[in-house]
């Protein structure tokens, strides 16, 4: 995220802190009124951070240290059903153990929080990063958010609340972090006051859909064929509106905080004359974006976007940015055994939003990064090379070309 | 036309696997000329409850095509027999909330047949049975409703009459031969044979012309679009005095429970233990039921510590819903002979046989 | 701050009722579910509401009380209720009830005691949900009632084994067939009795039956007015399910009672108690039904031989008669030598009267 002039009406001070201590300040800063914890290596660090900050007084809230990742999920969906503001999170395996009350928090559209310190899917129960737990809400009405930097996790949570609390929305958000680079590493990051954050983010207010003794409704009734796919298009039509709240919020902070990026979906990156353009979601983008650098100095006109937001999925931005050139290389932090070329999930998307496209470009998957092995930067010069070959048709099989891996591959 | 859809209309339950058995020998009955089927359990019933409506098909065809335009439904459309397994279920049905009473020969066409089990005659029946437009057949096989609880069935005989009568009414799609083909194979073969034939023969069967019978208020229900409905799941409650409208419940009822306002002592019992919030109290203490709110399960008769003070009356003794108590408020020795009527002609009790429930 | 635990609290709507004249009149439960008909749980959740009153909440998990009752886009309660899934009822009333908590105490909501009722079945609550619920019964900041309606199987699903249905029952999964003749072999957990001993701290923890109805009323307020996360365990006759006429559901329930198969007690803050029937067969002044009895009345039993009837009433028992809490606890007493438990004995309540006894203090 560019760092440009800070907002001479608010004040904000700089600390060096991680990623997840980030997303703890600004649930400060937003006066969460309840979380549910429950520990996974790399999402908990937040936790500890603000059961810390409520011990000191620096926080009013109520801290549950729940007893499973369902327990967790649960009690903050019953706690944002009373108009309670709430916070949650997991990571890989315990956050498939809280799928079940994941689902039912989008179906009932309450706008809960929560942080994906994303990690591996067990087994072998590594702790390093893969999107792969993330993604699996990407049909279910959440909200998914990509973060890459420090700054942006805490910036990226004030946006998240303002998002999903809107009424025309009025749905759940999950802010990704990839395992270690974001979550125990840490950055230099703006903090603003509470004035900022006050005049951001209004109260959350359900209304007439606050489950209290003052409203008589029942919530979630049992039903079927005849009112299910009525229920299912308001959700949808609930995300579409989500593109025009999403805009209307990333303008506003970036006015506040007086720093973003141009697009509030992707972040470019010396995209506008690029032949290839390389894609990716969280923390890739630092060595992409050196690797970039470099080639632009060999001469080699390459870009980099960022997606930022996978759900509502940036399909219009794609096309506008990436019709008729040479090449775009995909690279997944993710898996999606036995798929389209056997790409991972990002490839998948974005070679279908391109589809329609009359000078579509070639669209290349890379498999990177999983299980958190590092993505280097040769890493990086070596999709380059690939992607152009492939985009020339050089490279004979179209299947997604796995980057790191020992041993052979196709 | 040799091929057609049976519907069969039951208690949940009660009847499940009497109506089960039926719908299942009819399609493999079919097998024996040649025809292909299916069974459809209508799903939206499922979990049954206790006394609910519900339906299960046998759909029987000659070809695939015929077979699968039928098979993706809940609920096929060729209907050419429609058998009712509870003459109560005369007065229509309302298995779920917003879809208000439907008639119970709902679907039936121009000449198709409605089967009742009943001990009820014709002109009764018809008291009940909304009016068409078309001519159509009304049979009844005379005899008790036969129930069963979930897990032990009662093997008495009905499910083979009804199969009998069937064969009668529609023997283009299933006959008689056929059926006895199929019910041979089974054990107590020769008993059930007996049965099925009893049921062929016993069947009255006759016409009812276009615009006879009740008149015919069914309005198909119209769902709201997803616009009119409330965001996030959501339905408003029950109102605060009042009850929830949008399901009555009463279709449910094969009984329902008369009360001798003399000899009530207001115990407040049959309040309490209501499970469906039946009774109100009136000016005067007493428990009045609203009978749009009863299901008919007898828990009131049974926890009334007075005797034949709550009485269980065979449904069809109703024409309506009216309130007995302004009844009895009016004209007292009025109601004491209607109730003395009830008690002598109509009463059902716990050891009748209508209730072959295991108790 | 989270951390003050509630104290119990003048609740005057909440006064015992003494006889069933005391019963309120207006329902905050009322007709259009879509409950079989003679259902005990449908008329324990009519006591609940009518128990709590109007400033009450209810979260329902998936169950029988959640399909049958809001089934097609309509709903029978009168007072606020909120699905929950199967094995969430502890975390959704402990979300709920802290959600209000937080918000009185930042000055966004009045301040007033909100009854929060989270309401389980056997399925929800004895199995999947045990561990939420356990949970639920630590966080002594909240007040929360979790009512667990016991109609001993997945009913819901079309009849089920549950860890809660009694051995031998025939269920869809536990089929009496022709070479086995019992398939459901385990015997029926007891689950208020296991959450009595797990967790001290719980104000309140009882065992009733929606077969008498004003005691489990009493039940209710006692908990609500207790306070902290309470507990109650309710069997409830299910005509489908254990396959009886459905107006013998009052008759089913008592019976279970009387043949002591069910016992009726509560603990509250420590203290137990036994109620009604139960506690005339504790005290000795009435005899227990034989189970017979009880189980040749339903369908789920049908199958049973002597051996099985027999079988049925040892287990019984050797619940009164080895027990060292009958009916609650299933540990026997200690051997013979040491000292009795018991308060005094235990040295808990004070070292006087410990002394007085002529026990030794731990």
């Amino acid at each position: 995220m560019a760092m440009t002039e800070v907002s001479r009406r608010f004040a904000q001070h700089e600390e060096l802190i991680t990623g997840t201590e980030a997303v703890a300040q600004a649930l400060r800063l937003a006066d969460v009124d309840v979380m549910a914890g429950y520990p996974i290596r790399p999402y908990d660090s937040v936790m500890s951070s603000v059961a810390k900050m409520i011990a000191n007084g620096q926080m009013d809230a109520d801290f549950i240290v729940a007893e499973s990742e369902h327990s967790q999920f649960e009690i903050v969906k019953h706690a944002s059903a009373t108009g309670a503001r709430v916070f949650v999170g997991s990571s890989g395996v315990g956050w498939m153990y809280a799928m079940e009350a994941i689902v039912v928090t989008a179906a009932l559209r309450l706008p809960v929080v929560a942080l994906v310190g994303n990690r591996a899917l067990d087994d072998p129960g590594a702790f390093g990063v893969e999107h792969n737990d993330a993604l699996m809400v990407r049909d279910s009405g959440w909200l998914l958010y990509w973060v890459a930097e420090g700054q942006e996790a805490l910036d990226a949570t004030l946006l998240a609340y303002r998002v999903a609390e809107d009424a025309r929305v009025s749905l759940p958000c999950a802010l990704s972090m990839d395992g270690a680079f974001l979550t125990h590493s840490q950055h230099l990051v703006l903090v603003p006051e509470k004035d900022l954050v006050e005049a951001f983010l209004p109260p959350y207010d359900l209304k007439k859909r606050r489950f209290h003794p003052d409203n008589p409704i029942s919530i979630a009734p049992q039903y079927n064929e005849d009112w299910v796919m009525e229920t299912r298009k308001q959700s949808d039509a609930a995300m579409r509106r989500a593109r025009g709240v999403i805009a209307e919020a990333y303008a506003e902070l970036k006015r506040l905080t007086g720093r973003g990026d141009p697009d509030p979906f992707v972040e470019t990156y010396r995209v506008e004359d690029a032949d290839y353009v390389l894609i990716g979601m969280g923390t890739v983008a630092m060595p992409i974006k050196v690797a970039v650098d470099q080639l632009r100095e060999e001469g080699k006109r390459v870009g980099f976007l960022r997606i930022k937001w996978f759900r509502p999925f940036p399909d219009e931005e794609l096309r506008r940015l990436l019709h008729g050139r040479k090449g775009v290389g995909v690279v997944d932090r993710d898996y999606s055994y036995g798929s389209t070329r056997h790409g991972g999930a990002v490839y998948n998307e974005v070679r279908s939003a391109l589809y329609d496209l009359e000078d579509r470009p070639p669209v290349i998957g890379f498999i990177a990064g999983l299980g958190g092995r590092e993505v280097s930067v040769d890493d990086v010069f070596q999709i380059e090379a690939k992607l152009e070959q492939a985009a020339a048709g050089d490279l004979g099989a179209e299947s997604a070309h796995w980057i790191g891996v020992r041993g052979p591959v196709e | 036309m040799a091929s057609g859809s049976v519907d069969v209309t039951y208690r949940g339950i009660f009847q499940k696997i009497l109506a089960g058995n039926i719908v299942k020998t009819l399609v493999k009955a079919s097998r024996h000329s040649g025809k292909i089927g299916g069974t459809i359990s209508r799903y939206s019933d499922s979990p049954e409850r206790n006394g609910i409506p519900a339906k299960q098909f046998a759909v029987i065809a000659e070809s695939q095509d015929e077979l699968h335009v039928e098979m993706a439904k809940y609920e096929p459309d060729n209907i050419r027999l429609i058998a009712a397994l509870d003459d109560t279920l005369a007065k229509g049905h309302e298995s779920w909330a917003w879809y208000g009473i439907r008639p119970i020969h709902l679907g039936l066409r121009e000449g198709g047949a409605l089967l009742v089990v009943s001990e009820h005659e014709r002109a009764k029946l018809l008291e009940f049975i909304p009016r068409l437009p078309f001519e159509w057949r009304l049979a009844i096989l005379p005899g008790e409703k036969s129930f069963s609880g979930l897990w032990v069935y009662h093997d008495d005989g009905t499910e083979f009459r009804v199969l009998g009568a069937i064969a009668r009414l529609i023997p283009e799609v299933v006959g008689l031969e056929e059926l006895e083909k199929e019910v041979g194979k089974g054990p107590k073969a020769e008993q059930h044979l007996d049965w099925l034939r009893q049921g062929y023969r016993e069947v009255q069967v006759g016409t009812v012309p276009a615009g006879v019978g009740a008149p015919n208020t069914y309005e198909p229900v119209k769902l709201p679009e997803w616009t009119e409905m409330a965001e996030a799941i959501i339905v408003p409650a029950a109102p605060r005095g009042g009850r929830q409208e949008a399901f009555k419940k009463f279709t449910t009822r094969s009984e329902r429970p008369v009360i001798d306002f003399d000899v009530c002592t207001q115990c407040k019992q049959c309040f309490v233990e209501c499970p469906d919030s039946v009774f109100e109290l009136t000016p005067e203490g007493y428990y009045n039921p609203e009978y749009e709110a009863c299901c008919g399960c007898g828990i009131c008769a049974e926890v009334c510590p007075v005797d034949d003070c709550i009485v269980m009356v065979d449904e069809l003794a109703f024409a309506d819903n009216r309130d007995l108590y302004e009844e009895w408020k009016a004209d007292r020795a009025a109601y004491r002979q209607f109730f003395q009527g009830l008690l002598e002609r109509e009463r059902v009790t716990a050891r009748s046989s209508r209730r072959k429930v295991s108790a | 701050m989270a951390i003050t635990q509630t104290r119990p609290q003048e609740r005057p709507e909440l006064a015992p009722i003494r006889t069933i004249r005391d019963v309120p009149v207006e329902e905050f439960y009322t007709s259009g579910h879509r409950t079989c008909q003679g259902c005990h749980s449908a008329l324990l959740m009519k006591y609940l509401a009518k128990a709590a009153g109007p400033r009450t909440v209810t979260i329902g998990a998936t169950g029988c009380m959640y399909v049958a009752n809001t089934s097609y886009y309509a709903t029978p309660w009168v007072i606020p209720w909120m699905h929950t899934q199967l094995g969430a009822t502890g975390s959704a009333v402990i979300g709920a009830a802290a959600g209000y908590a937080v918000q009185q105490r930042k000055g966004k909501l009045a301040e007033e005691p909100i009854n929060v009722i989270g309401i389980a079945g056997d399925g929800g609550g004895a199995d999947m949900g045990l561990s939420a619920i356990s949970a639920a019964l630590q966080h002594t900041q909240y007040n929360v009632l979790i009512i667990l309606y016991d109609n001993e199987s997945y009913a819901n699903t079309d009849i089920q084994a549950s860890g809660s249905t009694p051995w031998g029952a025939v269920t869809a999964f536990t089929p009496s067939g022709t070479v086995k003749r019992i398939t459901q072999d385990r015997w029926k957990k007891n689950t208020p009795g296991m959450l009595v001993a797990g967790h001290p701290e719980a104000r309140y923890i009882g065992s009733a039956s929606a077969a008498f109805g004003v005691d489990v009323m009493n039940k209710i307020r006692t908990a609500l007015r207790v306070g902290g996360p309470t507990y109650l365990h309710v069997h409830d006759a299910c005509p489908k399910g254990w396959d009886f006429d459905p107006r013998y559901s009052r008759e089913l329930g008592q019976l279970a009672v009387e043949c002591g198969i069910v016992p009726l007690w509560e603990v509250i803050e420590g203290e137990l108690q036994y109620n009604g029937i139960t506690r005339q067969i504790v005290e000795g002044r009435r005899k227990r039904k034989p189970v017979r009895e009880y189980l040749m009345r339903q369908g789920r039993f049908a199958h049973f031989t002597e051996e099985d009837v027999d079988y049925f009433q040892a287990k019984v028992d050797e619940m009164w008669e080895k027990w060292i809490l009958p009916g609650v606890l299933p540990v026997q007493a200690l051997p013979e030598g040491l000292p009795k438990p018991g308060r005094r004995a235990a040295g808990l309540a004070d070292g006087a009267g410990a002394a007085a006894n002529g026990a030794v203090a731990p």
